[in-house]
């Protein structure tokens, strides 16, 4: 393979992969505070993108306008997923509250269907610009606006956790909850304000994804899901940081297996990938640290 | 009968195996998002045994069971060290593999001047065994609840015996099970290697009843949705996962009442039902209760 | 300044606490001294607000504490050194200073309370951008100690401080709790240590099996009795267990 091919993709899966590094900051904030999977995440996502589509769609609404909506609605959905799905549920019953919100899942994607029943929707583009040529690589204006609001977003996210009383907060219950409770943070008013923030940044996700597409699928619920959960376990749970490396790397792997192995075997590299690194390394890129946790977390299902 | 009658009940018989799949490894403790893997592996080996090697149905069905007990068991050996999250990424992780691969897979061959079998991502047509010998859709039905029965009978009595409280046992508390001499791998291999062929049965029983299968029927849903089953119906006892069968495909399902609503009904009752029991509504509690109940009974009435 | 009457704590139909009253007064060293299972930590958690109690009733200062969250009672003026120590081990010695300054509002004074912990542990200062899991145990104690005086506390409330560590270490501990108790901080102790429990307390309680079965001072009961009952319960129940 010529290395202008093998940069051409390494670029191309950084772009795609900056969208699954958004989607693995949120699936992990919400299992560092929560110790269990959000199975609604993904839809959470998909209904705010949807809601932004239907604006788009029946009032012509503008981008920055969509852009509001999506954010707004995928918080909202996930107060109601956070509601219904976990607060109700203590320690002892993880796999109801897992359950629970695949259940929820399933209720989020059949709304949204009814919603916009069309199996494909239109939604405002993110820019409408020739693609960028440096030197013999072929960069789409687009993906690379998407690569820096994904870096952008993913500063706030780690600056908000390191410098502020928040983050701080937020650290403390991901770390030690207990104690968390001893110095006086309100722990269930923490966890509920870092769901909203995870799908709040799910959402933007959803918005960067749809409009470098310019169009929204059914699927998307499926998708974000699947890609969130994989690019998480890959750069280990529970990190921020390995959930960026953890996003980038799937993104550059299936480009280079897509590349290779043909769009077919695209996806199966990145659960192949998941399943040798599980059986091995379970702690993901970012070790072993993270494994220690949340082994605790294995008891009683 | 009402052949929509039948196919619907078809229908709970055979999804009834992969719930029950999910349901022991509950029980051992693990969640697997998985089990709709060794479903699909049952349902080819099975439909490519009666299809394409002319084999009889019952060696068939007992090849998928094996093979997908098989597969479980390697993916077992690679993967039953973890616990919680990581064991039910990886149960999925596996279980996409398998279906990418089915994508993938294609086996033809001319049998009787037609070509048949699997075709990679437009799956596998004409698994026309019960057809092709004169089982009725009546009698195929039968065929899914007899076999139903000897599995939820051999379930009862493993309950019943030691193994099945070495089961519960490593489920509720592995490292206490460990301290007290109890080789939790193996009890957790053996759940693995029967929950794959149960699910390994179901899905051979999947294939030759509906005819036709895709790699698309073997999706997370599926898998997710048997482990829902177990949640909902009551981890109590093997009922638990049929009750939930029966909640959703029998009532809602066939009974086009919420056509449309379907799971915005379900998946809000689902969520609410399991913050009053997290254990489902065949919970050990209530199993416990319903014992006492009938042993009262008993002894008042003899 | 804590009052706690006839509390009843039960972890589902187990009952931990039977109704257990006592009483830490202001100012003083009060000692809560009781075999394992005994339920002092269970006592502690409850005081705490980390656990509800089905019964009775708790106050501090006067004002009714029963069931209320942890961080109403932080609020409060109650601040607690957990057993375990329960440090946050992904941040550094200084974050978890700054997490039990959490409710306090006034940066600057934070900034020099900090200062001050770090002149009262000197270990803490130099190791204040290490991780805290990496501490060792008495290191962690004492952090654990500086993170609970962080917000202030009127009263300070200790579980176990001295376990696990080295005689040198404990000696140093509860070298600062008398300390923290010259300064005007209100000290309810739970220990195993009997004997450095004694050497500071005003008062003690014996815990036994959810209930206090002897209050008093120091020096009103043997010390070999306070430990062998602290250690094996009521003399009754160490002749039976007694082995030779």
């Amino acid at each position: 393979m010529a290395p202008v091919d093998l940069a051409q993709n390494t670029l191309d899966g950084l772009m795609i992969g900056s969208s699954y590094a958004l989607l693995a900051i949120g699936f992990t904030l919400i299992f560092g505070v929560m110790r269990r999977l959000n199975l609604a995440y993904g839809p959470t996502i998909m209904a705010g993108v949807y809601l932004g589509t239907a604006a788009f769609i029946s009032f012509g609404a503008p981008s920055l306008v969509v852009l509001a909506i999506v954010i707004i609605g995928a918080s909202l959905v996930g107060l109601y997923v956070e509601r219904l799905c976990f607060r109700p549920f203590g320690e002892a019953a993880r796999t109801a509250s897992m359950v629970a919100s695949f259940a929820l899942w399933m209720q989020i994607e059949e709304a949204a269907m009814h919603m916009l029943p069309q199996h494909m929707n239109p939604f405002p583009p993110l820019l409408a610009a020739p693609p960028l040529e440096i030197g013999p690589l072929m960069l789409r204006a687009d993906h690379l606006i998407m690569l820096a609001a994904t870096l952008l977003l993913a500063g706030a996210v780690t600056y908000l956790l390191a410098r502020t009383k928040l983050g701080l907060a937020i650290r403390a219950v991901i770390d030690q909850p207990r104690a968390a409770a001893i110095v006086g943070i309100h722990v269930e008013r923490i966890m509920m304000l870092t769901f909203v923030l995870a799908s709040a940044i799910g959402g933007f996700a959803g918005f960067l994804i749809a409009a470098t597409d310019a169009q929204v699928t059914a699927m998307m619920g499926m998708w974000a899901t699947t890609k969130g959960l994989v690019a998480m376990m890959l750069g280990g749970l529970g990190s921020v940081r390995g959930a960026i490396a953890g996003g980038l790397l799937l993104g550059v792997l299936e480009a280079h297996a897509q590349w290779f192995l043909g769009p077919q075997v695209r996806d199966m590299v990145a659960w192949g990938l998941l399943f040798v690194i599980l059986a091995f390394w379970p702690g993901g890129l970012m070790g072993a640290k993270a494994l220690d946790r949340t082994m605790a977390v294995g008891r009683r299902v | 009968m009402d052949t929509y009658v039948i196919t619907v009940l078809s229908n709970i018989g055979m999804i009834s195996f992969v719930a029950l799949s999910a349901y022991i490894l509950l029980l051992s403790g693990q969640i697997s998002f998985g089990q709709q893997a060794y479903f699909g592996i049952g349902a080819y080996t099975a439909g490519i045994a009666t299809v394409m090697w002319q084999w009889p149905i019952a060696v068939a069905l007992v090849l998928g069971a094996l093979a997908a007990s098989a597969a479980a068991g390697l993916v077992g050996l690679a993967t039953l060290r973890l616990s919680g999250i990581y064991f039910a990424m990886a149960t999925l992780a596996f279980a996409e593999i398998m279906r990418i691969a089915a994508e993938l897979f294609v086996y033809r061959r001319e049998i009787g001047g037609i070509e048949t079998g699997p075709d990679g991502i437009d799956g596998f047509r004409d698994i026309r065994y019960f057809f092709a010998n004169d089982i009725s859709p009546f009698q195929s039905c039968l065929i899914v609840y007899a076999l139903l029965a000897a599995v939820l009978a051999s379930l009862f009595i493993v309950e019943r015996t030691r193994g099945g409280r070495l089961l519960r046992q490593v489920g509720e508390d592995p490292l206490l099970a460990e301290v007290q001499g109890i080789d939790v791998m193996r009890v957790r291999m053996a759940a693995a290697l029967s929950a794959g062929a149960v699910a390994g049965l179901g899905g051979g029983l999947y294939a030759h009843l509906m005819t036709y299968v895709e790699p698309r029927s073997f999706d997370i849903m599926l898998g997710v949705h048997a482990l829902a089953y177990g949640l909902i119906g009551g981890l109590g006892t093997a009922l638990g996962p049929l009750l939930g069968v029966l909640i959703d495909i029998g009532l809602l399902e066939s009974t086009r009442i919420f056509r449309g609503y379907r799971m915005i009904v379900f998946g809000g009752l689902v969520a609410v039902l399991l913050i009053v029991r997290p254990r489902g509504l065949l919970d050990e509690v209530a199993i416990n209760r319903i014992r006492q109940a009938l042993r009262r009974r008993r002894r008042a009435g003899g | 300044m804590l009052d706690v009457q006839d509390i009843v704590t039960a972890y589902g139909k187990i009952e931990a606490l039977k109704g257990v009253s006592l009483a830490a007064a202001e100012g003083r060293i009060t000692c809560l001294l009781g075999p394992n299972g005994a339920g002092k930590t269970t006592l502690m958690y409850s005081i705490a607000g980390v656990l509800k109690p089905r019964r009775g009733a708790i106050r501090l200062g006067g004002v009714d504490i029963t069931g209320q969250s942890p961080s109403a009672i932080v609020a409060r003026g109650l601040a607690l050194v957990p057993e375990n120590r329960l440090v946050f081990p992904q941040m550094t010695v200084a974050e978890n200073l700054e997490a039990g300054a959490y409710q306090r509002r006034d940066a600057a004074e934070v900034a020099v309370d900090i200062e001050r912990m770090y002149a009262r542990f000197p270990r803490l200062k130099e190791r204040r951008t290490q991780l805290a899991g990496t501490l060792s145990g008495g290191e962690q104690q004492m952090l654990a100690v500086a993170r609970a005086l962080m917000s202030r506390p009127r009263i300070l409330l200790m579980d176990e401080p001295s376990l696990g560590l080295a005689p040198l270490i404990v000696e140093e501990i509860f070298r600062i709790v008398g300390e923290l108790n010259k300064d005007g901080v209100t000290i309810f102790l739970v220990e195993q240590n009997v004997h450095m429990a004694l050497k500071v307390a005003h008062h003690f309680y014996l815990m036994e099996q959810g209930r206090v079965t002897f209050s008093g001072e120091p020096g009103k009961l043997a010390e070999d009795e306070v430990i062998q009952r602290a250690y094996l319960g009521t003399s009754r129940q160490a002749s039976s267990h007694k082995t030779g």
